[in-house]
């Protein structure tokens, strides 16, 4: 499938919004939190993205954000006739209060550590997923130090 | 017999870094597995959320001591790409003969660590020696061994000096050399073969699936390599080719990975000898480079170990916002239940010794 005819797909899609492309192989989309499930699993099985490459939570204060990145790897989507790998960015917004979103490591298996280190880190709980428990920092740990109101015991001094 | 978990590590010859592998054993045949990280948890995205954009390249550096510089070139990539940073062409060439030298040094870091794993300690110091030319060479432009701090951001610190080429050639000639002795000593050894053939099996789909990539994906006879398919500094324009093996139809075993980095060796070489043959002359440094940043961007690069990704993001400051690090082997040591499940306890070593494990990116 030709790029162009993707986007176009996308853009069709329910609680899909500000379709772009970077790049020329990159398709940045923002999605709505109730429709992603359902978005990622047609995602993967109709449209050949078999990697879930990264994914990142940022706070934006007051909101979370979630960015996704996928990509194909055995090239069923080119660019201008020539294979490359082609990748998705899909941001989803949070509101602070209730920062929960569908797992998605039961589609993509790469997704399950992703998904633990956004919780560990920044405290965004997957619903839906297996084994959500702190991956990096240890068992017991208080607060999640990437969120940027996060207190240190110790202060810093600005570098 | 009843089930039981084993730890294996933090301190443990098998693990290459601080972490554990809880393995779960019946008898001698593994059940199930939960690896553990977090020994070397620094936070580095928390530390370089209080940098200069410009600074974090001492960080970068420090997140895998066998191959830093592919890391630092990833972070410089995604912050030029943020900034929109033109690099001068020959500052390109430069990046990429550091970067398949470093990619060298790695692999032959791993070949060396993989020997010991086999109980081979002979081949660990063979491989080592040859990794000091390496670093030998990686030492004359940068001037340190082992954090180089060489890739900025706009180009390169400083230009090559004089009778680099020559002395690169030397070593390069030297390298091709040895490599054919290798391929006698191990790759045609029985015994070698004993203990990696079908062994830490796992399909291309599977591997797709699970994030594993790298590598550990081309041992499975899938052509994916970012520098081809996401192409970044000079590596289009340059003659190479993907290097994939397979121990069967679409799936790997720890010969096929090992063979694997063996041909990117050679196709290494190849791409080193073509940059410099082609070098233009002229600048190595963008002549102006921004200290603030807005917006959002990433690239990814194909790392000794597979596909690393910085994604950063900016507020307008002279610090990042956001800054995420993909690690490889982050999710490749997270799918190992998957193909450890079945093996004996003691092919542990060589399944985890094949897929090249480096903490310092994973625990970030």
């Amino acid at each position: 499938m030709e790029i162009d005819a993707l986007v176009k797909e996308l853009k069709a899609f329910k609680g899909v919004s500000n379709v772009s492309k970077i790049r020329n192989s990159v398709i940045k989309i923002t999605m709505e939190k109730g429709e992603s499930k359902e978005f990622f699993t047609e995602v993967r099985d109709n449209f050949g993205f078999e990697h879930c490459s990264l994914i990142s939570a940022i706070d934006n204060q007051p909101d979370f954000e979630l960015v996704y990145h996928f990509s194909t790897i055995m090239g069923s989507v080119t660019v201008e006739g020539t294979d490359m790998s082609v990748m998705l960015e899909v941001h989803i917004f949070l509101e602070r209060d209730t920062p929960t979103i569908d797992s998605i490591s039961d589609l993509w298996g790469g997704a399950n550590w992703h998904e633990r280190e956004a919780f560990d880190l920044m405290g965004i709980y997957f619903i839906g997923h297996p084994d959500l428990r702190r991956v990096l920092l240890p068992e017991g740990f208080a607060g999640h130090p990437l969120r940027k109101d996060y207190v240190y015991e110790i202060h810093e001094e600005e570098w | 017999m009843a089930e039981m978990w084993i730890s294996m590590g933090p301190q443990h010859p098998m693990t290459h870094g601080l972490w554990t592998l809880k393995v779960k054993v019946d008898g001698e045949t593994i059940v199930d597995a939960d690896p553990e990280l977090g020994y070397l948890h620094r936070s580095v995205e928390k530390m370089g959320e209080r940098r200069k954009y410009f600074m974090n390249t001492t960080l970068t550096d420090r997140l895998c001591y066998a191959s830093s510089t592919t890391w630092t070139h990833c972070y410089v990539l995604s912050v030029e790409e943020l900034m929109n940073v033109e690099v001068p062409e020959r500052a390109k060439y430069i990046r990429t003969i550091m970067l398949e030298l470093q990619r060298l040094a790695s692999h032959l870091m791993w070949a060396g660590a993989y020997m010991p794993d086999l109980g081979h300690i002979t081949g660990a110091l063979y491989f080592w020696r040859d990794r000091e030319l390496f670093l030998n060479l990686l030492e004359v432009p940068s001037g340190s061994r082992l954090l180089y701090n060489y890739i900025r951001i706009g180009g390169v610190k400083r230009d090559i000096p004089d009778g680099f080429q020559e002395k690169t050639e030397r070593v390069l000639k030297l390298f091709e050399q040895r490599l054919e002795e290798y391929a006698d000593l191990f790759e045609n050894s029985t015994i070698f073969r004993m203990r990696t053939e079908d062994v830490g099996k796992f399909t291309s789909t599977q591997a797709q699936n699970l994030g594993i990539t790298g590598p550990n994906l081309r041992g499975c006879g899938t052509e994916f390599d970012l520098r081809k398919q996401d192409s970044y500094e000079i590596y289009e324009e340059l003659n190479w080719n993907i290097q994939t093996r397979e121990a069967g139809p679409g799936y790997s075993d720890c010969f096929s990975r090992y063979m694997v980095r063996i041909d990117e060796m050679h196709e290494s070489i190849r791409i080193i000898r073509s940059c410099f043959k082609k070098m233009p002359k002229g600048p190595t440094l963008a002549s102006s480079i921004p200290i603030r940043a807005t917006g959002e961007a990433f690239r990814r690069t194909e790392d000794p170990r597979g596909e690393a990704l910085m994604y950063v993001v900016g507020d307008g400051s002279d610090r990042p916002y956001r800054w995420k690090i993909k690690s490889p082997m982050f999710t490749t040591i997270s799918a190992c239940p998957h193909y450890l499940k079945g093996y004996k306890l003691a092919d542990i070593p060589a399944i985890m010794g094949s897929i090249d494990i480096c903490i310092g990116e994973t625990d970030k």
